[in-house]
């Protein structure tokens, strides 16, 4: 590759508009390969930040208790959460704006204001869950939390104070990439390989029939595989990078490149999980479910995946504390950037150290109702999952706004499909949370 | 430039390019029906927002 550096002049532009820079190449496939590995961002973080901490509890969980009976929800979901961002990637790049930024705009402040609203009390309450992971998986590692979550605040603040969207996005990317670190887990305490394919394409009802319990579980494995948080969070992200209308395709892939990842990774913690089950182990939360594992692997093993519950904790935490820094940026039409130093967006870093301090602070208050909070969390982004998502269809229904870009006739059809099994799902919660006895145990 | 040689720039080098005048289009029209269907939606939404906190409270003690 040619590693020229070629400055081209920007004639008729605005003064404070920089030159473009490009790199010289010689061949379309290289061409393409650098296109793509500069596009790469939005897509693989949203993705793989969706496995949080809630994600790595819920994946274990169900691995734990059902084996990999449910391998095969988990590889369902990739297809649902592709095109769910796939609907982001195009209206984020049509647009430039935030997807609170276009919620508020299009369908006035009313609309805007609620959907604010509804954002920023689950994406605190997540916050929340997050820091409550950190705190476990450090108590077991036999670090004080309170020395390491004030630590990890600090290190996800200092994240974003660089001014520079690029640097923020090389770091988190790497993080992304140590998820990775599963596969290495889930290798070593792999099930046969013929069972995990029988699980991952068959589905085949667990022993003990259709509980409450495996209801709940499947719902919050497709509750922690699409968030409300993530459509604010790409299409804002998009709008930072200034993606432009000739690297769609590339955003797209990127988008699948993330998915693939993210939905793979899940499916090893579900292995970690079967492991810990196969050995007779009662699942209670991920961290004793890794010293569960370092009993009969090693303490690599173990350690690895506490901090693999960390590494995941922050993905999540930086991912959504942004996703509400952007929001409330775009609807207060403050400066929101990460391209910006912080004393020309001041509001937009307010927020986020808002978010995470007062997630973190909570956290280390004794006594705090974390369970319950962890409950709600689970509980209310399923119930506002499917409302978001309908904004999300009408916007790309848009055709005055989005034009080529709008949704074609297959999209609305596979989107709807998915809204009204994200609404059965949700009515499903919303009955189990109004009678708790409605659904008996078997 | 010589054939064969393509340029590439990173997003945040380039110039901006014109995207969709969403200011100009103001607020996206409705029609009844679906304005009713948000609305329901909404209304939905703070429905079970107010059940999972009397059923967070309950969990918490709060009407023993």
């Amino acid at each position: 590759m040619n590693n020229k550096i070629l400055t081209m002049p920007a004639p008729g532009v605005e003064t404070e508009v920089m030159p473009a820079r490009g790199r010289v190449v010689k061949s379309k496939w290289t061409r393409d390969l650098l296109t793509f590995l500069m596009v790469l961002g939005p897509g693989l973080i949203v993705m793989v930040a969706d496995n949080d901490a809630g994600a790595v509890s819920t994946y274990s969980q169900a691995g734990a208790q059902y084996g990999t009976h449910l391998l095969w929800v988990v590889l369902l979901l990739l297809p649902v959460t592709y095109f769910i961002q796939e609907m982001v990637v195009r209206l984020g790049i049509a647009t430039g704006k935030g997807h609170a930024a276009m919620i508020y705009q299009r369908f006035g402040k009313w609309w805007g204001l609620f959907s604010l609203i509804d954002l920023e009390l689950v994406n605190f309450l997540t916050l929340v869950t997050e820091f409550a992971a950190i705190d476990l998986a450090l108590t077991k590692m036999g670090v004080d939390p309170r020395i390491g979550v004030p630590l990890v605040a600090a290190g996800l603040v200092l994240l974003v104070l660089s001014g520079s969207y690029r640097r923020w996005e090389r770091t988190v990317v790497f993080l992304c990439l140590l998820d990775l670190v599963w596969f290495a887990i889930a290798f070593a305490v792999r099930p046969p390989l013929a069972q995990i394919v029988r699980g991952s394409v068959m589905p085949v009802m667990p022993a003990g029939g259709l509980t409450p319990d495996l209801i709940f579980l499947v719902i919050a494995i497709v509750g922690t595989t699409v968030a409300p948080w993530q459509l604010f969070f790409q299409q804002s992200c998009i709008a930072d990078k200034r993606l432009r209308f000739a690297d769609v395709k590339w955003a797209r892939l990127d988008t699948f490149f993330g998915a693939c990842i993210t939905i793979t990774v899940a499916g090893c913690m579900m292995l970690a999980g079967n492991a810990s089950l196969a050995h007779g182990f009662k699942f209670t939360d991920p961290a004793q479910m890794a010293m569960d594992i370092g009993s009969f692997t090693n303490g690599f093993f173990r350690n690895a995946i506490l901090l693999m519950m960390i590494n995941a904790a922050v993905l999540g935490t930086t991912a959504i504390s942004l996703s509400s820094a952007w929001a409330y940026g775009e609807v207060r039409g403050w400066p929101h950037s990460l391209q910006l130093p912080v004393k020309k967006a001041p509001g937009f870093y307010v927020v986020y150290l808002v978010s995470v301090a007062a997630a973190a602070g909570l956290v280390l208050i004794p006594r705090a109702p974390l369970q319950l909070i962890i409950l709600s969390v689970q509980v209310l982004a399923g119930v506002m999952l499917p409302s978001a998502i309908i904004f999300l269809q009408l916007l790309l229904n848009d055709k005055e706004l989005l034009g080529e870009y709008a949704n074609k006739p297959w999209n609305n059809a596979v989107n709807w499909t998915i809204i009204i099994v994200l609404f059965a799902l949700s009515l499903i919660l919303a009955a189990q949370v109004a009678a708790p006895n409605l659904f008996p145990a078997s | 430039m010589a054939t064969n040689q393509f340029v590439v720039i990173h997003p945040l080098d380039d110039l901006p390019e014109q995207k969709a005048d969403i200011e100009s289009l103001g607020p996206m029209p409705m029609t009844t029906s679906v304005r009713v269907s948000l609305m329901s939606l909404r209304a939905y939404l703070v429905a079970m927002m107010l059940m999972v906190l009397y059923h967070v409270l309950g969990l918490a003690g709060r009407f023993r």
